[in-house]
């Protein structure tokens, strides 16, 4: 793992599938008008003829890369998440979910990354993905990863929903890091506090962790991309050795991460005091910028402390988290 | 398709109505009217026009299905045995038609859904360069209320995918009542016309007219809807006035009448 503040790359995702399209012909790209800001402007030159242009339209769109692939096509699906998952439900669910078909739903911009406001920032997005029988719902952390999984995601027989960060997506794995569809990752080993992260919050959980580290707690921190299918069995192994859990998500704590961890928290009977990281059942607002919104909502890496200390009941006010300058270029989290 | 050269489309259309009743009755009610109304629609469609070795069959309500169901047999996608289980437990003819549906490329339960599904299947052939082969797909009026028609009605047009038809019953009923009582459709062809689609407007219980729509339609280079006018309760006469269209009650009594009359009029 590379150290805060990580350095950042622009368009990996479209850098990989562009790669990624070159090995597999079936790979059609679909546009929701959202075309640089989804980063397959750089599909759309490389490859015209598999490009579609489906327009403001997500439920045609949902309905027609379900035929497409019931036709041999890998269709990936592209705009924000709000409009991927909210909009097109009902068609996500009858022409794709339900025939089980190869569709790649990709949303970008998740929970708080956006300041525009609850039109445009998509909370909600993993709770109704996941609850869609068929579905694999996955939550990248960074550039490296997004890189390693997009074969592996390419590969599943199913449908995908897929969560990506817009803009600026930090490094945090070095090339040695392997993406599994199928393992959660411990990052971090810890025998008091697991934090159980996704997406933008596991670099949260990582700064969280070293914060409590140098305050003597031992916190490990444990990636899941895959929400679902959530790898169950790292979840009560992770969760057996410690004596609190934290999730951490960015999205609302209803139907996401958390839930699917307390779910599997209840189910084994492990009994562990759990907190969750995330909105918490609340619409947020429109801001000049993302990070305010996080420290407002208490998405911070200052906030999985917190939570951890209150948890652990630990006497004394909290460690306060080093602050981590982010140069031009350069990503920490909140 | 030899078999339905033995049947001109007006007698094949009372065969499906036939079929339908017989497929209605021993659940008491059901999607009779759909077959009524769309009977014609089905038969000249499958007598020589659509080829189901090289086209594709796209039924967008899923009630409709039973419609399809009793033609299938003539078409080769379904023994006529097979239709006595319709609507019953574990039966692949299920009411509302689903993933399992013999007999079509496709159905949506959820309606608005299925012209989306064509456009994406008329893309498909394209990509893959099977010259010649159309796309059917059925649609309801009702079903224009949703937006998502138009979205694809749009997207078709944009592409320029006239091996795409539209066959649209057009028969004023949806659950509520009357569609045109709930939502004004008219015009349905300016509609159409104006989002860049060919547009027949015919009667859709006439087989002739329909045939020489369906052959414009192919003739055009655009995408094209064949709006046909029907009723749900066309070529039965035993049923009452005010019958429910959209999901007729029929009673064993009825039932009787409905295949009496159909029998008399096929022998």
């Amino acid at each position: 793992m590379l150290k805060q503040p990580y350095p950042t790359v622009m368009k990996p995702y479209g850098r990989a599938l562009v790669d990624l399209a070159r090995q597999r012909p079936e790979i059609l790209c679909l546009s929701g008008d959202l075309s640089r800001q989804t980063e397959i402007d750089l599909f759309q030159e490389q490859f015209p003829e598999r490009f579609i242009h489906a327009g403001m339209a997500e439920a045609n769109m949902v309905s027609m890369a379900g035929a497409l692939a019931r036709r041999g096509f890998l269709p990936f699906v592209h705009t924000f998440g709000v409009f991927a998952t909210r909009r097109p439900l009902d068609q996500i669910v009858n022409s794709v979910a339900y025939p089980n078909l190869p569709v790649r739903i990709v949303g970008f911009m998740p929970g708080l990354s956006s300041p525009g406001g609850p039109s445009h920032q998509a909370i909600e997005d993993v709770a109704l993905m996941r609850a869609i029988p068929n579905m694999t719902v996955i939550d990248l952390a960074d550039a490296t990863q997004i890189r390693a999984a997009l074969p592996s995601i390419a590969g599943v027989p199913g449908p995908v929903y897929l969560r990506l960060k817009r803009g600026e997506i930090p490094v945090i794995f070095d090339d040695a890091h392997e993406f599994s569809l199928t393992t959660a990752q411990a990052l971090i080993d810890g025998d008091e506090l697991a934090v159980i992260a996704s997406g933008m919050m596991v670099s949260s959980a990582i700064g969280a962790a070293a914060a409590l580290a140098a305050a003597g707690v031992s916190a490990g921190v444990v990636n899941v991309p895959v929400i679902k299918p959530l790898d169950a069995e790292a979840i009560r192994r992770t969760v057996s050795r410690v004596s609190a859990v934290i999730t951490a998500e960015n999205h609302s704590v209803i139907g996401g991460l958390g839930s699917a961890v307390a779910e599997t928290i209840a189910e084994a009977g492990l009994g562990r005091p759990l907190r969750r990281i995330g909105l918490r059942d609340t619409f947020a607002e429109g801001a000049r910028a993302a990070p305010p919104l996080f420290r407002k909502y208490r998405l911070g890496t200052q906030d999985i402390v917190d939570c951890a200390w209150e948890l652990l009941r630990r006497p004394g006010p909290p460690p306060p988290v080093p602050a981590i300058v982010a140069a031009e270029g350069e990503y920490a989290p909140v | 398709m030899t078999a339905t050269n033995a049947l001109t489309p007006a007698r094949y259309a009372d065969v499906i109505r036939l079929r339908a009743v017989r497929m209605v009755a021993p659940h008491g009610f059901g999607y009779l009217g759909q077959a009524l109304s769309s009977a014609e629609l089905f038969a000249t469609l499958y007598t020589g026009h659509y080829d189901p070795g090289r086209d594709s069959l796209v039924v967008s309500p899923g009630h409709y299905i039973i419609a399809a169901f009793a033609a299938a047999p003539e078409a080769g996608l379904l023994d006529e045995e097979a239709l006595a289980s319709y609507g019953f437990d574990e039966s692949a003819l299920e009411a509302i038609g689903t993933e399992r549906s013999p007999a079509v490329d496709l159905t949506c339960g959820s309606l608005g859904m299925g012209l989306s599904g064509a456009a994406g299947l008329a893309l498909a052939d394209r990509l893959q360069g099977r010259d010649g082969a159309r796309v059917y797909a059925v649609l309801s009026d009702g079903e224009l209320e949703e937006g998502q028609v138009w979205e694809a009605a749009l997207f078709a047009a944009h592409r320029r995918l006239g091996m795409l038809t539209v066959m649209l019953d057009a028969n004023d009923s949806q659950v509520d009542g009357p569609v045109s009582s709930i939502t004004t459709l008219e015009p349905v062809a300016g509609k159409w016309e104006s989002f860049g689609w060919a547009a027949f407007d015919v009667d859709g219980h006439d087989t002739l007219a329909l045939d020489a729509a369906l052959r414009a339609a192919t003739a055009d280079p655009r995408p094209a809807v064949v709006i046909a006018r029907t009723s749900t309760t066309h070529g039965l006469t035993v049923l009452p006035d005010g019958a429910d269209g959209h999901f007729i009650t029929l009673p064993a009594s009825l039932a009787e009448a409905a295949l009496r009359e159909l029998e008399a009029r096929l022998a």
